[in-house]
This record gives C-alpha cells, structure tokens and sequence, in this order.
C-alpha cells in the first residue's frame, strides 16, 4: 500500500494538486463546510427514524427534505476528499483513521439506503422496527465519527499507537 | 495586567500545560472541536434554509427553529469548551494571528446578528411564521447567519494554516525566552 500510495505521489495529477497550496486549502475548506451540511442531514434523518425529530411527519416527508442535501453534499466531499487522497496519498493511505472513516462513510450510506427502501415500500410510515432504530443509532455515531476521523488522520500515531499504519 | 500577561497566565497555568504535555490531549480536542463545529453549522444551516425559503417552507418556522435548536446550543457548548481549551496551548500565538481574529469578530457577528433577529424580527413570527416566505428582514438575518458562520468554521480551519508562521507580533514586545 505505501509503495503504491508513494508511486501514487509522483504522479502528474498528484504533483499538480501538491503544486498548488491553495488549492489544497481550498479542498479542505469546501470539505469541511460540505460536511457540516452531510452531517447534519444525515443525523437528521436518523433521528427521524428514532422518532426524535420530525415525528408528526411521515418518514419519506422528512426523507425529501433532507436527502438532496445529503447526496449534493456528499457528491461534493467525495470529489473533494478524492483530490485531498491524491494529493497526499501517503499521508492518507498510511492512517488508520483514512481507513476507517472510509469504512464508516461506506456504512452511512449503505444504512441511509436502506432507510430510503423503506421509504419507498411504505411512504406513510411514521415508525420503524427495533432493527432499524439499532441501525439508526449506529449511523448517528458514525455520522459524528466522521469529522473526528479526518482531523484525526493528522494525528494518526498519537491516536491509534501501535495500530496506525504510519511507521 | 496587560494583555501579554493574562495571555502569559493562561499559558503557564496547570491547564494550558495539561493541554499542551497530555500524550494525545491536543488531537483529541480538536478533532472534537471540528466535530463540534460541523454540528453547529449544519444545524444552523437548516434554520437558515427555513428562513431563506430553500426548504421546510410549508413548515412553521418556529417549529423548525425549535427542533434544531438543543443540538445546536449543545455543539455551540462543546465547540466553546473544546475551543478554550485549545487556546490555552498557545494563547501568544492564538492571539496575534489573524485568521483568529477575524475568526472571534465572525463569531461575534453571527452573535450579534441572532440576538438583533430574536428581539427584532422574531419578536412579530406570528404574523410569518406559517408563511412560505418569510419576511426580507428575516431572510437578510438567515443570509448573513450563514455567511457569519461559514466564516467562522473556515476561519477556524485557516488557524491551522497560518499558526506559527503568519502572524506578526507587535514591535517591542517581549515574548521571554524561548527554546
């Protein structure tokens, strides 16, 4: 992973991104204002499903509301943490925390998904399944997660001790 | 007491020592600060969205207003929290560099905006509150909150870009030793 994530490095994509500092901030800037807006869309509609927000609504009232935003802001946080990943692809690939939070983005979509088919099947619902409550509950910790992951990538070794992949 | 000696007190107190020697106490907090910060945004975004009339516009604005309004007050306080105990690292860095700056009057801004909208134009939401549309008072306060805060979290994260190198100190002053 290290050998590909260094040939990665010497790339021409990657040398123009590492080029340009700016752009770099400016990448981590949109991704982090992006990510305030995919968060809280995505605990909203958790907390939906908990019943702890929007409750006089039918899920898929609440589900149109906020899963534009969750997908626009997510299309955006992607292009932006690609480019981030590519500008600096050791740095990410050899921390944990990269790993993990990509992980965890994974399983925030797949479960946000899975809320969206039930919207589908049964538009009116207003209360779920002790199953999709449990799911609901993870993806509120992972949604959180997140953020605290990708700052985390700069501190890979202090964080994650002798299981960071950074040596 | 001078201001180079309150910011000398908080650096040399039990806390800011804390904070700076603690094996992981720094990443910690500022990644908790950044989740904080994220929280507070997005939820203000909602309100905002509300006022501007992007979104919930068939939905009372209070009611919008109140349903984000305990997370939002709850990632306000950790960021605060979270942020204090960041400062106490570095206050003589923190306090001349100017991304910080600009951060503290966006916050006060976006401070002083809320409260100009709460005892304004919040005071008659009666008379718009199930409107699609609210009034242009009301969406100048949600138009200028979004760009206070969107400030306030870029700025914070420029801290990270510019600490330690691109701040000046005022000619004169006497930062002890060093080293």
């Amino acid at each position: 992973m290290r050998a590909f994530a260094e040939w990665l490095s010497t790339s021409a994509p990657s040398v123009a991104i590492q080029s340009r500092f700016w752009f770099i901030r400016v990448l981590q800037a949109t991704h982090l204002i992006t990510a305030g807006v995919a968060v809280a869309s995505g605990l909203m509609i958790s907390l939906r499903v908990l019943n702890f927000q929007r409750a006089d609504q039918p899920f898929d009232a609440a589900w149109a509301r906020f899963a534009p935003w969750l997908t626009a802001s997510l299309a955006v946080m992607l292009l932006t943490g690609l480019a981030q990943t590519l500008g600096d692809p050791v740095r990410e690939f050899t921390a944990t925390s990269y790993w993990v939070k990509v992980v965890l983005v994974l399983c925030c979509i797949a479960g946000t998904l899975w809320f969206a088919r039930a919207a589908r099947r049964a538009p009116a619902t207003t209360s779920f399944s002790v199953t999709a409550k449990l799911v609901a509950a993870a993806l509120i910790l992972f949604w959180l997660l997140l953020p605290l992951l990708g700052r985390m990538i700069a501190y890979d070794k202090a964080i994650w001790g002798p299981l960071s992949l950074r040596t | 007491m001078s201001t180079h000696e309150i910011l000398a007190t908080i650096q040399d107190s039990a806390l800011g020592n804390w904070m700076r020697y603690t094996n992981g106490a720094m990443p910690v907090v500022e990644a908790t600060h950044v989740v904080a910060a994220v929280l507070l945004f997005g939820t203000v975004l909602i309100v905002d969205i509300r006022l501007l009339g992007l979104a919930d516009s068939q939905r009372a604005y209070t009611r919008v207003s109140r349903e984000t309004l305990r997370l939002t007050w709850l990632a306000f306080a950790v960021s605060v929290i979270t942020g204090s105990l960041m400062f106490t690292t570095s206050p003589l860095t923190y306090f001349y560099n100017w991304a910080f700056e600009w951060k503290a009057l966006a916050l006060l801004g976006a401070g002083v905006n809320m409260a100009a909208f709460q005892l304004l134009t919040a005071s008659g939401v009666s008379a718009w509150n199930e409107h699609s549309r609210a009034p242009r008072a009301a969406r100048l306060a949600g138009v200028a909150s979004l760009l206070l805060w969107a400030a306030v979290v870029l700025l914070g994260r420029w801290i990270g870009f510019t600490k330690g190198y691109d701040f000046t100190i005022p000619a004169g002053l006497d930062l002890g030793p060093t080293g």
